[in-house]
């Protein structure tokens, strides 16, 4: 028998606004635990929330990016439960009018087909505090406590891990673009939740929901769903039954580890926030949220391909908001050096980081220095120049000129006859060494190439020089 | 409706963390006896299904959200000052098992 | 009789005579709250009101509130003062803020006497139940009649005399029934008109800040002082304050309704019939008395449906109190435990039984017949309300079907009487209309009141009515201290 797999995804993306959810609290991530909080945040009796202006327009956004219905009017409701971690005994969220619903999002399938994703809702609600736990006791810090969040959660319409990873993937660029979150997995600022079933094809009905935790990268999400779907499968294969459960992936062996068993589903007693009067939305505020969002991944992408880019190249560009942004800097005073700037990003810049550890966001280079250099190249120096010249500003700062200076770059001719003319003055003067060529000895070319070079005083270009020099000894 | 019985009161107590005395449930059996008796009465009101649930005492919507910007924060010793057990300035709960 | 027992215009005029001054004034009132034994203090601030008096000495003209001594119900969140809301669950508790009222009176320059008992966490109706015990109706020296709650202690000190004002909370009746017990000026303005910032919840959809006085007047000021819009509540209206000194006291041509199931049940006669005194008195006047008929089946179902919605609301509100942030620790073994025990040692009965009836309502099974279903009776309620009140300029009734009842005939069970006499004040929480409770007589020696009721934000309305009512009653001012005798 074949078996199909549905997969859902709740995808909690922590947003990165300036203050919290429902309190005046900065929104910072910080490692001294508890130096962001206000009374709200642990729930001390008679405080009240007041909704984030911030957070509605990210939400929106990333809505408006998910093709979803917005509901204008933003109401809140209550999902009560107590855990540790949980200050108030209930969390504020958007359980019976979610600011958007009935979306969509486009992701390439596994062969290369692309193909729709229905988003059920997006609501936003807040984060619980965070937990420490150590052998015999827990540490609470209430700094997360209270940071706004998105929920996103798509219907069951993901088939295969690869899907899974690709619709994360697209959701992630939409809330980093959208400058809604950072959305980084591995620190835990978006959170899946993944639930997945097999069915056999053809099927209407839904398998045992099984829940997957612990995916904190986009690729563990499609290792982890590939897995557990062919354990599932064989557990059907072998006439096993499927438990409801939450699994974990375990990294180092590629399997998913069962956490607990599912017992009767939590009752959250959920009813409507009474301390939060419902918020009218003008169709202008909910426009205007639109128009200033920043733009997103696939804008660009189309952009950059417009500019020359190759899309592997402005997908690695892309790869790094920082990156992307910086790229966008320095091809706003010529964009139609654009193609030129990737490669120095992609390459060189790339590998200065690499080498020195540190991140975009935090290299000293001003944007229209990388454009001033990338002129040079357009100019007609070398490649190879340039790199100088920015190695050399990453190093030492400065502008491109005074780099150029100071590693006394020149420009390098390639005209034909003013090559012509140093060639011939070297290979007159040097008869010896064309002997010694001819002899076969081959370095008494590169001897006369660099007499040629000191002669021009480094301004004629060494290739054009090399291939004016092997026709010239040819005809001696 | 959810049959009410003394294990679904225990049941209840318990999911709310607390427990009471016996006389407590057995008083409270009463006065679930008297409520539901009454709710179901109202029930009977004729035309209520033409009416919304009802939060708020008047439409009392605005327009108005707050600014996104910090404030700032109790100073850490002040925020913690209350809690009964205090450690490397975070809350100490005996060990949260996940 | 002293200055302490003037309204606060006249105070104020003392004051600004420098007759007397606040620090005299705090002195006075510590003295009375000690002499006091009617157990209706959580906490009195005798050095820090005294601290805080003698730093006033030149009187403000324009502000009647400078110097003013005041009672806060201990459910109001003090900075640096101990609250726990009359609840084991919190003891110890240290506010790190200041409710917003609490700012607003510091401002005007108010002086805090102290902080007084409630029913625990505002949940109840008789003034028993704090962790205190028994709070007593200053009118009955045998301590045998309750002064009713939740806000029971700040009744009491406004009865007693010893304070010009105290801050209540009202959620079905907190402020408006003990101020009938206590012969007091009772107020619980529009759901919105004041900052709910700092005050513990009960159930946030009903509940209100109010506040005790000895006359109209006295609340107008206070209200004026306590309204406006706070940022820290979102649900507090944008509306500008009015003045709401009451100026025109004629009641000529008010259409007044009563509702006449409600005047029907009660079967005290005396009540009755001084309440029928009091109709004719304003008819007199020229007011045109309507009597209409609510519907009963929706009058008994106010009961109910006030039970259903507060405590489903009250059982999450109280949720955060758990001991692990604050309140009484009492350690335990897991962090469930922690949680457990803080809450098992820390409610009485009454409360873990409203939770356990509160979180009934709200389960998945039960949501649609429970709380659902009571949500609508509050829109049905709340649509009758104001559908009457569209052709009336008020509701007029009795606060209470009889003066404060026995101690030992409370109970704080659920009861299966429709007593709808006792419960028709939740009217006014249910749709968030002004409300005050003037005194109207004395029956037995204890005092009894009546209630009216406008419509949103109208409370200067609501004002007018009560003075020129006042006027006819010839209780304003009324204390133990300055006792008046009854017209009506």
């Amino acid at each position: 028998m074949n078996f199909e797999a549905i997969i859902g995804l709740e995808i909690h993306v922590e947003m990165k606004t300036a203050s919290k959810m429902f309190s005046g609290s900065p929104n910072t991530f910080t490692r001294e635990p508890n130096t962001c909080v206000t009374p709200f945040d642990m729930a001390y009796p008679g405080t009240m929330p007041r909704v984030n202006k911030q957070a509605v327009i990210n939400a929106i956004r990333v809505a408006n990016a998910l093709h979803m219905e917005i509901d204008p009017l933003v109401r809140f409701d209550r999902k009560n439960y107590f855990y540790s971690d949980l200050p108030k005994g209930f969390q504020i969220t958007q359980q019976f009018h979610p600011i958007g619903k009935e979306g969509y999002l486009e992701i390439l399938g596994k062969d290369g087909e692309l193909k729709r994703i229905g988003i059920e809702r997006i609501h936003m609600e807040e984060d619980t505090c965070k937990q420490l736990h150590f052998a015999d006791y827990s540490l609470l810090d209430y700094n997360r406590a209270g940071v706004p969040l998105v929920e996103i959660v798509s219907k069951p319409d993901l088939r295969n891990g690869t899907e899974a990873m690709r619709y994360v993937e697209a959701i992630r660029n939409i809330v980093l673009y959208s400058g809604t979150s950072d959305g980084k997995m591995e620190e835990g600022s978006l959170r899946c939740d993944v639930n997945v079933s097999i069915r056999p094809y053809g099927s209407k009905g839904f398998g045992t929901k099984v829940e997957l935790k612990n995916l904190n990268s986009t690729k563990n999400i499609e290792l982890a769903l590939d897995y557990e779907i062919a354990r599932q499968t064989a557990c059907l294969l072998s006439n096993r039954e499927i438990a409801q459960e939450t699994r974990r992936y375990d990294e180092a062996s590629g399997k998913t580890v069962l956490m607990r068993v599912k017992t009767d589903a939590v009752d959250y007693k959920y009813f409507p926030e009474p301390n939060i009067a419902p918020i009218q939305l003008s169709m202008e505020f909910v426009q205007n949220a639109i128009d200033t969002c920043p733009e997103l991944y696939d804008s660009k992408l189309a952009r950059y391909l417009q500019n020359g880019l190759s899309q592997t190249d402005a997908e690695i560009l892309l790869s790094n908001i920082d990156m992307a942004s910086f790229f966008e800097e320095a091809t706003v005073k010529d964009p139609k050096l654009s193609k030129i700037i990737a490669n120095f990003l992609i390459v060189e810049i790339n590998a200065y980081l690499n080498k020195n550890g540190i991140a975009m966001n935090t290299l000293g280079l001003n944007p229209e220095t990388l454009s001033d250099i990338a002129a040079f190249q357009d100019a007609g120096y070398t490649h190879k120049q340039c790199a100088d010249i920015l190695n050399y500003v990453l190093e030492n700062g400065g502008s491109a000129e005074e780099a150029r200076l100071a590693k006394h770059i020149e420009k390098q001719s390639d005209n034909a006859s003013e090559v012509l003319a140093f060639v011939t003055g070297v290979l007159d003067a040097n008869p010896q060494s064309i002997e010694d060529f001819k002899a076969g000895k081959d370095r008494a070319k590169g001897f006369l190439i660099g007499q040629v070079m000191k002669a021009a005083k480094g301004k004629v270009n060494p290739a054009a020089v090399a291939k004016v020099m092997d026709e010239e000894l040819a005809k001696r | 409706m959810k049959e009410i019985n003394m294990e679904v009161i225990h049941d209840a107590a318990h999911r709310l963390l607390f427990d009471m005395s016996e006389s407590g449930y057995e008083m409270l059996l009463k006065e679930f006896d008297v409520l539901i008796q009454q709710m179901e009465t109202i029930g009977k009101i004729e035309g209520l299904e033409d009416y919304e649930p009802m939060t708020f005492p008047f439409d009392c919507t605005v327009d108005v959200l707050r600014e996104d910007i910090p404030e700032t924060p109790l100073p850490r010793d002040e925020a913690l000052k209350n809690a009964g057990n205090v450690q490397d300035h975070q809350i100490k709960l005996p060990k949260v098992v996940l | 009789m002293s200055y302490l027992d003037l309204s606060i215009r006249e105070i104020h005029q003392a004051l600004v005579e420098k007759k007397t001054t606040p620090l005299e004034l705090a002195k006075e009132a510590l003295e009375r709250a000690k002499a006091n034994n009617d157990n209706a203090f959580e906490m009195l601030l005798e050095e820090e009101a005294i601290l805080e008096a003698s730093k006033l000495v030149e009187p403000e003209e324009d502000n009647l509130l400078w110097g003013i001594p005041y009672c806060l119900k201990d459910n109001f969140s003090t900075k640096g003062f101990e609250t726990t809301a009359s609840s084991n669950v919190l003891n110890g508790y240290v506010p790190l803020f200041d409710a917003t009222v609490v700012s607003k009176l510091k401002e005007k320059k108010c002086v805090l006497i102290g902080k007084t008992t409630l029913d625990e966490l505002a949940m109840g109706g008789t003034g028993t139940t704090g962790h205190k015990g028994i709070t007593f109706n200053p009118y009955d020296p045998s301590h045998t009649h309750m002064v009713g709650g939740s806000s029971c202690g700040s009744a009491a000190v406004v009865a007693a005399g010893i304070v010009p004002f105290a801050l209540g909370s009202d959620t079905g009746d907190s402020v408006r029934k003990p101020a009938s017990y206590a012969g007091l000026v009772g107020m619980k303005p529009t759901w919105g008109r004041i900052s709910r910032y700092g005050l513990f919840p009960f159930a946030p959809s009903l509940d209100h800040v109010g506040f005790f006085t000895r006359d109209v007047e006295d609340s107008a000021i206070l209200l004026e002082a306590l309204s406006g819009r706070d940022d820290m509540d979102s649900t507090s209206s944008f509306r500008p304050v009015d003045s709401y000194l009451p100026k025109e006291k004629s009641l000529k041509g008010k259409r007044i309704a009563v509702l006449s199931e409600i005047v029907d049940a009660i079967s005290n006669k005396e009540v009755r019939a001084s309440f029928d005194r009091a109709v004719k008195a304003m008819e007199d006047e020229g007011a045109i008395i309507d009597y209409v008929k609510f519907g009963l089946q929706d009058l008994e179902a106010i009961y109910a449906t006030y039970i259903v919605i507060s405590c489903a609301e009250a059982t999450s509100n109280d949720a955060n109190l758990d001991g692990i942030k604050f309140g009484a620790y009492h350690g335990g073994k897991t962090y469930r435990e922690v949680m457990s025990n803080a809450r098992t040692e820390g409610f009485s009965h009454l409360i873990k039984r409203r939770f356990i009836i509160g979180s009934f309502a709200l389960m998945r099974e039960n949501v649609d017949v429970l709380f659902t279903r009571a949500q609508k009776v509050r829109a049905k309620i709340t649509a009758r309300v104001n559908e009457i009140l569209k052709d009336h300029d008020t509701i007029f009734l009795p606060a209470a079907p009889s003066p404060a009842p026995l101690l030992s005939a409370s109970s704080d069970a659920l009861s299966d009487e429709y007593l709808i006499a006792d419960n028709h004040l939740a009217l006014g929480n249910f749709a968030g209309l002004p409300s005050v409770t003037v005194p109207l007589s004395f029956v037995d020696g204890l005092p009894i009141g009546v209630n009216f009721m406008c419509r949103a934000f109208e409370e200067k309305e609501l004002y007018n009515l009560a003075s020129a009512f006042e006027k006819i009653s010839g209780l304003a001012g009324l204390s133990t201290v300055s006792p008046k005798e009854a017209r009506l």
